[in-house]
C-alpha cells in the first residue's frame, strides 16, 4: 500500500466545501475523487473521514443532501452548498490563507 | 437552532436515515471497486452519534444491556443488593433523625431571620448558674442553660428588663419576643383533667414568628399585660382531640391550674413553638403567668432574676454579626448596671445571638453527637458492603474478559466500557436503594422506639421528606460509583488478543491477574479493619452498658410503681393538700398486692433539689441535697436504716421537727461522732426549718446513676418549707406492678376528678430510660458489628474461595509431587492470616486514635480499654479462620489427577 499523505486536521470541510462550490451537487463519492485529482492524489480522502463529515455538514445546514440517479444509473445523495454553506467557506478560507501566510513567513529562510 | 430541529426529525426517521447512509456507503464502494472500507459498524456508529443525543441514546442502551446482565446472574444480584439495601436503609433511617433533629427549620415565615438571644459566662462552678453572681434568681425549664468546656456557662434566659431593652432596639432588629415554658400544667377541660404542657409567650411571639391561626386569632400585644382578659390559644392538637375541630374550640372556657381561660384562637396544625423537644398544648400570654404562681411579680421588677427567653426577628438584610456587633456592648453596659459589687461584675454575662431559625437547640445538642456517631457507623457497614461488591464484580470481572477483549477490539472505547459498566453497578445501587427505602421505613420505626423506650414525650418525628430520598438517591449513585470505579477500570484493562486467543471457560491469566488479587485483598483487608473499629465499638458501648446496670443503687429497683400526681395545680392548696396527699397514700396501702407505699416530691432518679441546709450553727454546703418525702419511704424504696428510724405516721404536721441524713452527710458533718439527735436548719431568706436528726440511712442513689451521690437530708413533706407541690407515689408491690395501674387511676379519680395521674412508670422502666443512650448504643453497635463482620466474612470467603478455583491447577500439581493436605490448609490460612493482620495492622491504630471520640458515652472505662480492643481481636481473628477455612479444605480436597485434567 503506497503511502498517504494524511489531509490536515481542520480542512476536510473546507476542502468538500471548495469542491462542492465548483462542481455543483455531487455525490460522495465524486467528492473524494474530485478531491484526490484536483490535488494530483496527494490528498486522499477516507470514506470513514468523509461520511462522518457530511453527516456533520448536513446536521450543521452547510449542506444539503438530494436523492439522484448516479452515472452507474443507482439512487445516490448528491450535495450541494446552502447559502451558510458559503459563508462558512469563505470563513474557513480565510482563516486558513492567514495560517498558511504565517506559517510560510515563519519557515521562510532568513 | 435549526440544527436541533433537524436532531429531532432524525430522532423520528431513524430507520430511514440510517438506511440512507447505508445506502450511500453500498454506493461508495461500487464505485470505488473496493468490496468493503473499513470498520463500516464503527462509521455508522459515528454518524449516528452525530446526529443524536448520544449520551441518553447510550444510557437507554446501558441500562438495557445492564438489566440483562443482573438478570442472568440472580443471585449475585440479588446477594449484591439485599447488602447494599441494609447499607443504604440504614444509612437512610439515620440520616433522617439527623434530619428532623439537626437540620429541620421551624415551620414559620422566613426563619433564616430569626434569632436566639444567648448569653455567656466564664463561670468557675461547673455545675449551677447560681455562681454567676449578678444572677440571684434562675427559673428554667427548657434546659437552653449549659456548660460549654470551651465557652463556659452558655444560657438563653434573661430577666425581663433584658427582654424590655432588646425592644427598644430601632435599627437591627424587626420583631423581638419572649415566651418561657414552665413545669406542665392542670388542662381541665369540660371537667375532664390532664397533665398539659403549655408555653407563655410576649404579645408580639406570633406576629414575630409571622405564624397565621388556623382559626380565631392569635396572642396580641393587648392580652400581654397585668390584668388582660384570661385567653389562651390551643395547639391544633389539642383543639382536634378535645373540641373536635379548631373552629369549635373558639370561645370555650377552660381551665389551667383551676384558673379559668377563654380559647380565642387555634394555631397551625404544623406549628409546634419553638422548642422542637416539647410541643406546648396551649399558649398564654406572658403576664398571665402572673395567675398562675404566686412568686412571678417579683420577676417583672427584679433586674437578677433570670427566667425568659428571648427570640428576635433580624431586618432583611442584617446580619448576626451585625446585630452582634450593634447590641454586644448595649447589653454589656445593662448587664453591669444589674451588680451591685465587684464581685458580682467578676463573671458578668457576655452577649451572643445565635441562629434561632431551627428553635432552641437543647435537643440538638443532646442528640447530635449520638447520632454523628451512629451514622459513622452505619457509614462503616456502607462502606464494608461496598467493598464486598466491589471484590464480587472484581472475581466477575475476570470470566467477563473475553467479552470485554472481543468490544475493545472491534472499537469500542475504552471509557465506554467503563461507562457501560459503571451504568450496571450504579442500577444495582439504585436497586440496592430502593429496597433500602423499604429498610429504612422500618428502621425509622425501630429507631423511635429504641429512641423514646417508653418515653411519652418523645416528640422527635423522622420521616421520609423529599430531603431524605434526595440523600438517599445521591448516596446509591455515589455506592454505584464508588463499588463500580475500580473493578470497571480493571476489566477493561485487557491485552486483547492473548485474552481472544484463549480458549472459553478455562480460567484467563492475563499479567494483570497478580495485581487484581491484590487489589480484591486489599479491599478485605479494608473490611477487616473497619469491621475492627466496629468491634472495638460494640465492646465499648457494651461493656459501659454493663457497667451502668451494675451500679449500686443503693436500694431496690425491682417491684416498684411510680407515677406523679400535682394537686396543687388542679387547685389543692395549704394546708389541706398535705392531707390530700396522706390520705391517698393511706388509700393506696389498702390495694391487695401492695407491700408498702410512700411518697416523694420526686423519684430519687430524677431528684435534685439544693437548699441552703446544714447543721445548726455551722455554714451551710452548698453541695447539700434535700428530698421530702413521706412515711415508710426507706421500707418502701429498701434503703437500709443505719442508725434510728425510717419517718412514720408519728411524724406529722406540728409534732415535732425531723429528718434523716444519709451516710455521706453524717460521715461529712458529724465524722465519728453519733448523729442522732442533733439539730439541722433550713434558712431559705425569709423561711426557717430547725429539725432534729432521727435515722441515717446508707447512701443511696440521688440524681442520675452516673453522677457522685451527694450529702442528702431527707424531710418529711408536709412539716414546712418546701411546701409540697407535686408528689412521686412508690409502690412496692408483691408481683408485677404494672397490673396495679387501673386501680391506682380509680383511687384518684375517687379523691378528686381533677387530678391526673401522669408520669406511671416502674422503677425499673425509670432506670432504663435514664441509661436509654447506653443501652441504644450498646444494643444497636452489637447489632451494626455483627452485620459488619458477617459481610466482612462473606468477602473474605469469596476471596479464598476465588483464590483457591484460580489456583486448582498449581495446588494440584504441588499434591502431585507429595504435598500434605495439612500443608495445603496452611498454605491457604497463612494467606488468610495475612490478610488478617494487614487488617488489624490498620484497623488498630485507627481503633486507638478514634475510640476518645467516644469517651463522653463511656462510663467506668477509659477509650482505650484493653478489655473491649482484646475481644474484638480474638472475635475478628477467630471469624477470618472459620470464613477462610471453607474454602482452605476445599483446596486440601483436591484431586491431583482432576486438577491437572482440568487445564
Amino acid at each position: 500500500m503506497e503511502a498517504r499523505t494524511e489531509i490536515p486536521p481542520g480542512t476536510l470541510y473546507m476542502l468538500i466545501l471548495r469542491t462542492l462550490l465548483r462542481i455543483g451537487p455531487m455525490h460522495g463519492y465524486g467528492i473524494a475523487q474530485h478531491i484526490q485529482q484536483i490535488s494530483q492524489e496527494v490528498l486522499q480522502v477516507e470514506e470513514g473521514s468523509l461520511y462522518p463529515a457530511l453527516q456533520r455538514m448536513l446536521i450543521k445546514g452547510w449542506v444539503v443532501g438530494e436523492w439522484k440517479q448516479s452515472e452507474n444509473n443507482r439512487r445516490a445523495r448528491f450535495y450541494s452548498l446552502t447559502p451558510k454553506g458559503r459563508k462558512q467557506l469563505a470563513a474557513e478560507l480565510a482563516e486558513f490563507e492567514k495560517v498558511t501566510a504565517a506559517i510560510t513567513r515563519v519557515i521562510q529562510p532568513a | 437552532m435549526d440544527s436541533f430541529l433537524r436532531r429531532l426529525l432524525y430522532y423520528f426517521r431513524k430507520r430511514q436515515f440510517e438506511a440512507e447512509l447505508d445506502e450511500e456507503m453500498q454506493h461508495h464502494a461500487e464505485l470505488s471497486g473496493r468490496p468493503k472500507f473499513g470498520n463500516v459498524t464503527l462509521l455508522k456508529e459515528d454518524s449516528r452519534a452525530m446526529w443524536t443525543w448520544t449520551l441518553w441514546e447510550q444510557l437507554g442502551q446501558d441500562l438495557r444491556y445492564a438489566l440483562r446482565t443482573m438478570a442472568k446472574n440472580k443471585s449475585f444480584t440479588a446477594l449484591a443488593a439485599l447488602s447494599l439495601a441494609l447499607g443504604i436503609g440504614a444509612n437512610t433511617a439515620i440520616y433522617s433523625f439527623m434530619d428532623s433533629i439537626l437540620l429541620r427549620s421551624l415551620p414559620v415565615k422566613d426563619p433564616e431571620a430569626l434569632v436566639m438571644m444567648t448569653w455567656q459566662s466564664n463561670a468557675r462552678d461547673e455545675e449551677s448558674p447560681h455562681s454567676i453572681s449578678v444572677m440571684h434568681g434562675v427559673h428554667t425549664r427548657s434546659g437552653s442553660s449549659y456548660n460549654d468546656p470551651r465557652k463556659g456557662y452558655v444560657s438563653g434566659i434573661f430577666p425581663y428588663a433584658a427582654f424590655e431593652l432588646f425592644q427598644k432596639d430601632d435599627s437591627v432588629f424587626a420583631s423581638v419576643f419572649a415566651h418561657y415554658q414552665p413545669t406542665p400544667f392542670n388542662l381541665n377541660v369540660k371537667g375532664q383533667a390532664d397533665v398539659a404542657n403549655g408555653e407563655f409567650v410576649s404579645g408580639d411571639f406570633f406576629r414575630g414568628l409571622g405564624v397565621p391561626p388556623a382559626a380565631g386569632r392569635l396572642i396580641i400585644a393587648d392580652d400581654d399585660r397585668a390584668g388582660a382578659e384570661s385567653v389562651a390559644i390551643l395547639s391544633y392538637g389539642l383543639s382536634q382531640s378535645r373540641f373536635g375541630g379548631a373552629a369549635q374550640a373558639i370561645g370555650q372556657s377552660i381551665l389551667i391550674n383551676n384558673i379559668p381561660f377563654t380559647v380565642v384562637g387555634v394555631a397551625p396544625p404544623e406549628f409546634f413553638g419553638v422548642n422542637p423537644g416539647i410541643a406546648p398544648d396551649f399558649y398564654l400570654p406572658m403576664h398571665a403567668n402572673l395567675l398562675l404562681g404566686a412568686t412571678t411579680r417579683g420577676w417583672y421588677l427584679n433586674q437578677n432574676v433570670y427566667w425568659t427567653e428571648v427570640m428576635v426577628r433580624l431586618r432583611p438584610g442584617v446580619s448576626i454579626a451585625q446585630a452582634q456587633a450593634a447590641w454586644a456592648g448595649r447589653f454589656h453596659q445593662w448587664v453591669d448596671s444589674t451588680a451591685t459589687n465587684d464581685q458580682e461584675r467578676a463573671d458578668l454575662p457576655e452577649l451572643a445571638i445565635k441562629e434561632g431559625g431551627g428553635g432552641l437547640d437543647a435537643l440538638r445538642r443532646r442528640y447530635s453527637k449520638p447520632l454523628y456517631v451512629l451514622l459513622t457507623l452505619v457509614g462503616l457497614i456502607l462502606a464494608i458492603a461496598c467493598a464486598n461488591i466491589a471484590n464480587l464484580l472484581l472475581a466477575r470481572s475476570a470470566s467477563r474478559q473475553r467479552e470485554m477483549a472481543l468490544r475493545l477490539s472491534v472499537g469500542a472505547s475504552r471509557a465506554r466500557i467503563v461507562r457501560q459498566l459503571l451504568t450496571e453497578s450504579v442500577l444495582l445501587a439504585s436497586l440496592g436503594g430502593v429496597l433500602g427505602l423499604s429498610f429504612a421505613i422500618w428502621g425509622i420505626r425501630f429507631l423511635t422506639l429504641l429512641l423514646a423506650n417508653g418515653a411519652s414525650d418523645f416528640r422527635v418525628r423522622a420521616d421520609l421528606n423529599w430531603h431524605v430520598l434526595g440523600v438517599t438517591a445521591a448516596l446509591s449513585l455515589l455506592t454505584g460509583v464508588l463499588f463500580g470505579l475500580a473493578p470497571a477500570m480493571q476489566s477493561t484493562r485487557v491485552d486483547v488478543i492473548p485474552a481472544l486467543k484463549e480458549i472459553r471457560g478455562s480460567q484467563p491469566r492475563t499479567p494483570h491477574t497478580f495485581w487484581r488479587i491484590n487489589l480484591g485483598q486489599t479491599l478485605v483487608a479494608g473490611q477487616i479493619a473497619i469491621s475492627l473499629l466496629m468491634l472495638v465499638a460494640a465492646g465499648l458501648f457494651v461493656r459501659t452498658l454493663s457497667n451502668l446496670q451494675s451500679i449500686n443503687l443503693g436500694f431496690n429497683r425491682e417491684n416498684i410503681l411510680l407515677f406523679q400526681l400535682n394537686a396543687r395545680s388542679a387547685g389543692h392548696q395549704d394546708p389541706e393538700i398535705a392531707s390530700f396527699y396522706g390520705d391517698l397514700r393511706t388509700r393506696f396501702s389498702a390495694i391487695p398486692g401492695v407491700r408498702s407505699v410512700s411518697l416523694s416530691d420526686s423519684s430519687l432518679i430524677e431528684a435534685g433539689t439544693g437548699e441552703p441546709i446544714g447543721v445548726l450553727g455551722a455554714e451551710p454546703n452548698p453541695a447539700n441535697r434535700i428530698l421530702t418525702v413521706g412515711p415508710s419511704f426507706f421500707t418502701t424504696m429498701q434503703i437500709p436504716i443505719l442508725a434510728g428510724r425510717d419517718f412514720d405516721e408519728r411524724d406529722r404536721p406540728g409534732s415535732p421537727s425531723v429528718a434523716v441524713i444519709n451516710e455521706l452527710f453524717a460521715k461529712a458533718n458529724f465524722g465519728n461522732q453519733n448523729p442522732l439527735g442533733q439539730r439541722l436548719v433550713l434558712n431559705a431568706g425569709p423561711v426557717r426549718r430547725e429539725m432534729e436528726i432521727v435515722g441515717v440511712t446508707k447512701d443511696a442513689r440521688y440524681g442520675s446513676l452516673t453522677r457522685d451521690i451527694p450529702p442528702v437530708v431527707y424531710l418529711p413533706y408536709d412539716q414546712g418549707f418546701p411546701q409540697p407541690a407535686q408528689m412521686v407515689y412508690a409502690l412496692r408491690t408483691a408481683g408485677d406492678p404494672l397490673v396495679l395501674v387501673n386501680t391506682v387511676r380509680e383511687i384518684v379519680h375517687q379523691a378528686d376528678t381533677r387530678v391526673p395521674v401522669f408520669n406511671v412508670r416502674t422503677q425499673t422502666a425509670e432506670i432504663d430510660r435514664s441509661i436509654n443512650q447506653a443501652i441504644v448504643f450498646a444494643r444497636l453497635c452489637t447489632a451494626f458489628a455483627i452485620l459488619g463482620l458477617a459481610i466482612a466474612c462473606v468477602g473474605l470467603y469469596g476471596t479464598m474461595s476465588y483464590s483457591v478455583a484460580r489456583r486448582t491447577n498449581e495446588i494440584g500439581i504441588r499434591m502431585a509431587l507429595g504435598a500434605e493436605r495439612g500443608g495445603v490448609i496452611w498454605m491457604v490460612l497463612r494467606q488468610v492470616f495475612l490478610v488478617s493482620i494487614v487488617g488489624l495492622g490498620i484497623g488498630l491504630p485507627v481503633a486507638l486514635g478514634t475510640s476518645k471520640f467516644v469517651e463522653s458515652f463511656l462510663f467506668g472505662m477509659k477509650p482505650n480499654d484493653p478489655v473491649a480492643i482484646t475481644v474484638a481481636v480474638a472475635v475478628l481473628i477467630a471469624a477470618a479462620v472459620i470464613a477462610g477455612y471453607a474454602p482452605a479444605r476445599r483446596a486440601s480436597k483436591i484431586d491431583p489427577m482432576v486438577a491437572l485434567r482440568h487445564e
